[in-house]
């Protein structure tokens, strides 16, 4: 479990620290230079430039920034909606668990990239959302987030659901009952606690699916929108290179490969100590 | 037991139904057309073309009133014209579905055999270095975007080594059992090199617990060989959970996969899907999405009875 | 931990020595294998017009007239073009002092469908009637819309009447015929003629192909295959079959190419430009890549009713600050040739006489500075009301190419003090939605012409789009210059060739000082070909490479 943990948090210092870097380095990922490009290492590029001229190193801290803050906050975000679902669902039982779960397993059995690609084509604007929101740099990250958050709180819905069954039929939480706490007091101090196992290692699991599914909407064109860069976007650019400049797609390539399989390590890893314990 | 079943279809039946009025409305509230296209492709095409082509698909009339027209048809058994392919939805769907069912198909056959083959020497010989290298193996094929491992499979075995072709479903003009199968194989690796692991890992765990069980004592105790003991007794534990991953996986044979399709130009669901949906070919796309969500939520359907009927622990009222 | 790296270096290794062999050897002259990146949706040739539709049509179905690669007008299916001076063609006065054309063609003597019977009037007459019929889909109306009527003197000789008398009178490369004989039925019921059509559920009948080539087989999605058409008269192709293979992806293309699959790439519908020219760097010695500029312009309108965008100086100061020389030359090789207005060079209009706007970026400032922008510490720059100068830059989402471009474009204009947010959409949200009703700041696209090709519809005062007309009209500056409106309403009668040349170069120096929108370059087109592959002539325009297909060769 230290392996995955600390490969995880040398990536995440290094892409958080990039800008401090940068500005140490005298460099910035935006600088275009197209008099120096797509090319090799050298002392002030240490990993070279791309196809613009723009510095790599920089550019994957940067993408490393932009594709774990996506990763982390569709997890986190997908693990909240999916908990609440599971708690109320699991605790309050008949009828409103049978809807709930209805609901989940439909979205379930939805073709996931169709939904994808009609959700990312979305007009915005259409749907009322202010112009300030809709016209911002920022605004493909958001988007990113909410679709991978859409998608990914069903798992923790049916994990949590599950826990809670098993939970609440434990003395502690009768007592509890008995002694008159309310819904929302029995579910947060008493259930939740007992059920965050499973939830844990299914968000860690989790961030490095939502980084795999950022880089397949950049393979369509659905993902990040230049010039902001993501791991994803940096590999699927390189694949037009890939005859001329193939280290252009190996370095954004291992970043992504590294992130997620230390993030299915870790999640294999915090499984077999709550298995243990 | 029947109750039950009689329930669930009639809840597949709800969920088709609220599906396609959400997909409808989500194709219709992508913004513009592929007609407008038109109008950046063609320089003398002009704003009355693109007006009098769109209204001749009937996209002048709101959303709503186009919905119920379709559903009125589609319960008649009528799916309509694919306005992409110019031809019923019917024959647009079939020879794709056909090529889909075979690369899915071999595909996850090949996987869920290689599954089997490494979860169950990997649970036989748990946290050996023998499971560990399995274990990264498995964690190697699901941490990699498909997409780059079609580019590194094409660029070693077609472009460099050349042994086998780099796209398509056949040779033009020939296409025969031998050359289908050639053009399958690279595809076929890629899926199977990205799907393997996930199954592994459950194949492992589920032989696992059930090779911890108490009657797997008492068959070695009372002398049972190594073979008789995992294949007779812990397999039948174990094809529980596995049961389970085989009826999940059914949706996937019939929605393709979408990225494995492109990067091999072979024409299949996952690409018609997309192409129809970013296309607002709305018949086409609902007939091709409707039939993937029906598929998975049979397989759950069965994953359900067949979890009831393996294991008597269970049951529905 | 370096397990996990083997298995990325690896197959990198292996990657790194693939690029560096080389490719797999060219297969028999049997058959060609083009690739292309789009699969043409439908086949019939009136109906959704598409790059790759025109591409295979090419082989198979003739035109009357076209441009051919020396962006001449020439006769395809007709014997000769009407000139006033051979008689074909006789201008009538329609009364209300509008003027009309008569043009009378005769389909040549052995031009015959695949199935054997001639190619006729009653084929003309046919067409006539398919395009003109509200409900038949095609997608190009205009054309049917201009002509009054038809006669037909006899099988092979007939006469339109068009109603408006322009200088490209002769030119009816719209005019496409499928034949009656077999595509009646599928008329029947005209609404039903898309799904009917024959080149949609029978396209291997021979009888739809009048060309040298005849479609033969079809994988729907994949690949179609193209036969000799045994009852073509002229010089048969040098190629028994020729297969184009569709694949989307890019660098998979590319793959094919190295293994041997596909023979050759199409240029129209081929690889990107700045793709193409990283596949000969690399690659290039083993291939034969033939580079064609042509007459898809690049450039960027700009929203002439932005207060900003709307002084003048600013405009030029835009200009000046971009250095397209060094973008053409770093990202595309130097291939594109810099445009300085809406001509392309290799156009017979085309005038170098006009404002040229290098690099410039002191005057630019000074120009800025002139128009109240004062450029503030911190590298923007600010008006008297303190409004920062920040537009938007929009171009089609998805396109490599463009996006890099645009990248570019935001970091040289960043040094003058301009902050520009980039916002890309989907093609079809951008020509459908936002340009359409011209909400945008600056759009990058190109427009696509023909030679000689008059920009009416784009320069015209009274084809800007807006609420009142429909959103009819390109003119997306929203530009006004009744001096350029008179110059263009002259240029389009004005059947004398020289006066026209006059006339072609006022317009360009007008639009050179008005600059509606900033010019940048004129796409083009690579070719990567076989080594044994000779006789392609790339055409430039929008008629494809494929309408030539008899020329091609297989040098041994």
């Amino acid at each position: 479990m230290r392996l995955p943990l600390a490969l995880l948090g040398v990536i995440a210092a290094a892409s958080f620290a990039g800008p401090v870097i940068g500005t140490g380095l005298g460099l910035d990922p935006a600088t275009v230079d197209l008099a120096d490009r797509v090319a090799g290492p050298s002392a002030t590029h240490l990993l070279g430039t791309d196809e613009l001229g723009r510095d790599v190193l920089l550019r994957l801290f940067e993408g490393g920034r932009i594709s774990l803050a996506i990763g982390i906050a569709a997890a986190l975000a997908a693990a909240a909606f999916g908990t609440t679902v599971g708690l109320v669902a699991g605790y309050l039982g008949g009828w409103t668990d049978r809807v709930l779960m209805r609901v989940t397993d439909a979205i379930i059995a939805l073709p996931l990239l169709p939904l994808l690609i009609v959700l990312a084509a979305l007009d915005l604007g259409k749907l009322g959302l202010p112009a300030w929101l809709v016209q911002s740099e920022d605004i493909s990250l958001l988007r990113i987030v909410t679709l991978a958050a859409l998608i990914g709180w069903t798992t923790a819905a049916r994990l949590v659901r599950g826990a809670t069954l098993v939970t609440r039929n434990r003395d502690f939480v009768r007592a509890a009952r008995s002694l008159g706490a309310g819904v929302p007091h029995i579910l947060i101090r008493h259930i939740l606690p007992n059920v965050l196992a499973p939830l844990v290692v299914a968000t860690s699991l989790s961030v490095g699916d939502v980084i795999l599914l950022e880089s397949v909407l950049s393979f369509l064109g659905l993902g990040i929108q230049p010039p902001l860069a993501s791991w994803g976007s940096m590999l699927s650019n390189a694949q037009e290179l890939i005859s001329t400049a193939p280290l252009l797609a190996v370095y954004p390539g291992a970043m992504i490969f590294a992130t997620v399989i230390a993030c299915n390590l870790l999640g294999d890893a915090l499984q077999r100590r709550f298995d243990r314990g | 037991m029947i109750r039950f079943a009689a329930i669930r279809l009639v809840e597949i039946a709800a969920v088709l139904l609220l599906m396609s009025f959400v997909i409808y409305a989500l194709i219709g509230l992508m913004p513009g057309d592929p007609i407008d296209l038109m109008r950046s492709a063609d320089p003398r095409a002009t704003a009355a073309d693109v007006a009098r082509l769109k209204a001749l698909q009937g996209l002048d009339r709101p959303l709503f009133e186009r919905y119920l027209a379709w559903g009125g048809h589609a319960l008649g058994g009528d799916l309509g014209y694919s306005r992409l392919f110019a031809e019923p939805v019917t024959s647009a769907l079939g020879p794709r579905l056909a090529n889909s069912l075979l690369l899915m198909g071999t595909s996850f056959v090949l996987a869920f055999v290689l599954a089997l083959a490494l979860g169950i020497a990997a649970a036989r010989r748990p946290d050996s270095r023998l499971d560990r290298a399995i274990s990264l193996f498995c964690f190697a094929g699901v941490s990699v975007p498909t997409f780059w491992l079609a580019l590194v499979l094409i660029l070693i075995f077609a472009a460099s080594l050349g042994w086998f072709p780099a796209s398509g479903i056949a040779t033009a003009g020939l296409g025969g059992f031998r050359d289908r199968l050639a053009h399958l194989a690279l595809p076929v690796a890629t899926l199977t090199l990205a799907g393997v692991g996930g199954y592994t890992r459950y194949v492992r765990a589920a032989m696992r617990d059930a090779l911890a069980q108490d009657h797997i004592r008492t068959a070695r105790a009372k002398g049972a060989s190594e073979a008789r003991v995992i294949w007779r007794h812990a397999l039948r534990s174990a094809l529980v959970p596995v049961t389970t991953i085989l009826a999940l996986s059914f949706g996937g044979l019939v929605s393709g996969a979408l990225v494995t399709e492109t990067m091999f130009a072979y024409p299949g669901m996952g690409k018609l899907i997309f192409d129809a949906v970013m296309g607002n070919d709305y018949n086409l796309a609902l007939a091709a999405l409707l039939l993937a969500t029906a598929t998975t939520l049979a397989g759950n359907f069965a994953a359900d009875l067949a979890y009831a009927w393996l294991d008597p622990r269970v049951s529905y009222q | 931990m370096i397990r996990s790296h083997l298995f990325r270096l690896v197959p990198l290794a292996l990657v790194a020595a693939a690029a560096s062999m080389a490719p797999a050897a060219a297969g028999e002259r049997e058959t060609l294998t083009i690739g292309i990146i789009q699969y043409p949706a439908t086949l019939n040739p009136n109906i959704d017009a598409m790059a790759a539709k025109s591409y295979v049509l090419g082989m198979a179905v003739r035109p009357f007239t076209v441009y051919d690669p020396d962006w001449k007008l020439v006769c395809i299916l007709c014997t000769e073009l009407p000139t006033i001076d051979n008689g074909r063609a006789v201008p009538v006065d329609l009364g209300d002092g509008k003027k009309g054309i008569d043009l009378t063609y005769t389909i040549r003597a052995d031009a015959k469908w695949g199935d054997g019977v001639p190619v006729s009037s009653e084929d003309v007459l046919f067409t006539y009637d398919l395009g003109r019929h509200p409900q038949s889909a095609i997608s190009n109306a205009e054309l049917y819309r201009r002509i009054i009527k038809v006669s037909v003197k006899d099988a092979r000789t007939f006469t339109l009447h068009f109603d408006k008398l322009t200088f490209e009178y002769a030119a009816i490369n719209d005019f496409v015929l499928v034949p009656a004989h077999v595509e009646r039925a599928a008329f029947a019921d005209p609404a039903q003629y898309r799904v009917r059509t024959r080149y949609a559920t029978n396209p291997t009948n021979p009888g739809l192909y009048n060309g040298p080539y005849r479609i033969s087989e079809i994988a729907a999605g994949s690949h179609i295959l193209l036969e000799r058409n045994p009852h073509w008269a002229g010089t048969p192709g040098s190629f028994p079959k020729i297969t184009l293979r569709a694949i989307e992806n890019t660098a998979a293309l590319e793959a094919n190419l190295l293994s041997g699959t596909i023979d050759m790439i199409a240029g129209e519908i081929g690889l990107p430009l700045d793709e193409a020219l990283a596949f000969d760097k690399r690659h290039g010695a083993a291939f034969q890549i033939v580079y064609k500029p042509g007459l898809a312009y690049e450039h960027i309108d700009l929203n002439l009713d932005l207060p900003a965008l709307a002084d003048r100086r600013v405009r030029e100061a835009l200009l000046l600050g971009l250095d397209r020389d060094a973008l053409t030359k770093s990202l595309f090789a130097g291939r594109l040739p810099v445009a300085d207005s809406f001509v392309s060079p290799l156009d017979i209009g085309y005038t170098a006489e006009v404002p040229r706007y290098r690099h410039d970026p002191a005057r630019a400032a000074a120009l800025l500075d002139a128009a109240g922008w004062r450029a503030q510490p911190n590298g923007g720059r600010r008006n008297a009301d303190g409004q920062a100068l920040s537009v938007e830059l929009m171009t089609t989402a998805g396109n490599r190419s463009r996006e890099l471009v645009e990248q570019v474009l935001q970091s040289q204009w960043k040094k003058l003090g301009i902050d520009i947010r980039i916002r890309n959409q989907p093609a079809r949200v951008m020509f459908g939605d936002s340009l359409r009703h011209r909400q945008f700041q600056l759009a990058m696209y190109a427009w696509i012409s023909s030679p000689e090709n008059v920009p009416r519809s784009i320069l015209h005062s009274s084809e800007i789009p807006d609420a009142a007309n429909g959103f009819v009209g390109e003119n997306l500056p929203g530009y006004r210059n009744p001096e350029m409106d008179r110059i263009l309403e002259a240029l389009e009668i004005e059947l004398d060739a020289d006066k026209r040349k006059v006339l072609w170069a006022e317009a360009q120096r007008l639009y050179a000082i008005d600059l509606p929108s900033l010019p940048l370059y004129f796409k083009a087109d690579a070719f990567i070909l076989p080594k044994w592959l000779g006789g392609i002539r790339p055409t430039g325009n929008q008629y494809p490479t494929t309408l030539w297909v008899t020329e091609w060769t297989a040098q041994p």
